[in-house]
């Protein structure tokens, strides 16, 4: 599905990537580690495109990640941040502009019924969805920031750091929605060691 | 409008104005504020200004030339958008052009608005209303356009990952965008809303003073002053929105991450 080939990427003079190359099929699960500042989260945004390679390649499906590409690889992605920064307003404001996207708004109907069974799954109150999205805890904002995620249908995930701020039996919760589930390719970046039985991770450091 | 009514100021007052000047000019020697110099310039700087733009509108409006009015308009709407340009940290090479389309379209549009369908003038380049309303409308809004132009591409360089973040969900570049527009007319209206919610208490607008002084009955001001701070609304949310349309085009890379360059300064 992902084919990076010898892909180098620095910022000033530093490398944070060198000569890097990876392959991600369908269904994979890849839990992405190594010491903080080594270029985990570049590697989501060269995947996104938001940051391009000083030499190497991308290819998604056989075909290399361009300019124009990437929109379309954007459109089935579902990326899950770390820092947080979903946006400021109330929850049901931000559901309802990221399915008022022209890409997402074949899934706006069936969010209604969809909502309700996340928040109960994630272990949400429905009251949140009229809260401020500043006023949520970490762990509420990682969870919302899932939620958002699952209502597009996506079934490729990179998710960064997503359940940093929960407590043990949340985040075994969390990453069991992702990792039991065969359909779905992941992609995480996390400290977690945790494994579910049954499941094959494929483990990436980078150093 | 009456614009001869007015006393004129004899050199005696032009004098005692002067001496008034003293007032600010002890308080920051006192205070050691260090912006006696800037102080100072400023001053002198709006003196000549004044005096020359004085004598040059006294020509403008004896002649009364349309051909000359609109380009006096046009140099005011330049000085104007190269203001918001330099003053919002962006790069004029990139935005001298946009910025300066939209407020040609958004003032001159707002500007002729006024003189045919509010002032029903005859001869709707009229100097004196042109210049004038014009002058008011460009002025307001350049503050404006300062705030909201400048603060669209600051915010979207300060909170970067949240524009990923909406690009991430599937977002056009359009889509993921307009959130930081409508923040950024949200901040740019604000001062105008507010000040429109306080005139008359608090302040006696300048246009108003300027008609009472000049021999108006305070009626025909008031009416003059709402249907202008209207136009500055209106010319406003014209010129910001037709300036953001017309900058995003070349702002952004193809892969839509903000060019960097577009800024005076690399942050």
């Amino acid at each position: 599905m992902f084919n990076i080939q010898n892909i180098s990427k620095r910022f000033s003079e530093n490398f944070v990537l060198q000569n890097f190359s990876f392959q991600i099929s369908r269904g994979d699960k890849v839990n992405i580690t190594g010491r903080s500042g080594i270029g985990k989260t570049t590697l989501f945004r060269l995947l996104l495109g938001f940051e391009k390679p000083d030499s190497g390649t991308i290819s998604f499906e056989g075909n290399v990640l361009t300019d124009t590409s990437v929109w379309e690889l954007r459109r089935r992605v579902a990326y899950v941040s770390q820092d947080l920064s979903i946006g400021t307003g109330k929850v049901q404001t931000l559901f309802d502009e990221t399915l008022s996207f022209r890409a997402n708004l074949k899934y706006k109907e069936g969010a209604a019924i969809e909502i309700p069974q996340l928040f109960d799954y994630f272990e949400l109150h429905d009251s949140l969805l009229q809260k401020d999205i500043e006023t949520l805890s970490g762990g509420e904002k990682q969870r919302v920031a899932i939620v958002n995620s699952l209502l597009l249908k996506r079934d490729i995930f990179f998710l960064d750091e997503i359940s940093s701020a929960l407590d043990k039996p949340l985040r075994i919760k969390v990453l069991d929605y992702f990792l039991l589930n065969p359909g779905f390719t992941v992609l995480s970046i996390s400290h977690d060691n945790y494994l579910p039985s049954g499941v094959e991770i494929k483990a990436l450091k980078l150093n | 409008m009456t614009m001869n009514g007015a006393t004129d100021l004899s050199a005696l007052s032009m004098f005692m104005c002067a001496i008034l000047l003293l007032v600010p000019l002890i308080a920051v020697w006192y205070f050691k504020l260090g912006i006696t110099k800037n102080l100072v310039t400023s001053t002198l700087r709006m003196a000549v200004q004044l005096v020359l733009i004085g004598f040059f509108l006294e020509y403008v409006f004896k002649f009364n030339n349309w051909f000359l009015n609109l380009l006096w308009f046009l140099v005011m709407i330049n000085a104007a958008s190269f203001s918001v340009i330099k003053n919002s940290g962006l790069r004029i090479k990139q935005f001298a052009l946009p910025v300066l389309l939209s407020f040609i379209i958004a003032n001159f549009f707002v500007v002729l608005y006024f003189n045919y369908f509010i002032a029903h003038l005859d001869f709707i380049l009229d100097a004196k209303y042109m210049i004038a309303i014009g002058g008011m409308v460009l002025g307001n809004s350049l503050r404006s356009n300062v705030i909201g132009l400048g603060d669209f591409y600051k915010s979207l360089r300060r909170d970067e990952q949240l524009y990923f973040y909406k690009l991430a969900l599937g977002a056009t570049k359009y889509e993921a965008l307009l959130h930081f527009a409508k923040k950024s007319f949200v901040s740019a209206l604000n001062p105008t809303i507010a000040t429109m919610a306080t005139m008359g208490i608090v302040s006696l607008p300048g246009m108003m003073t300027g008609q009472i002084l000049g021999g108006s009955v305070p009626l025909v001001a008031i009416k003059y002053q709402i249907a202008i701070m209207i136009a500055i609304l209106a010319s406003t949310v014209l010129s910001i929105s037709l300036g953001i349309l017309f900058t995003v085009g070349y702002s952004f890379h193809k892969n839509g991450t903000l060019k960097k360059e577009i800024f005076r300064t690399n942050l």
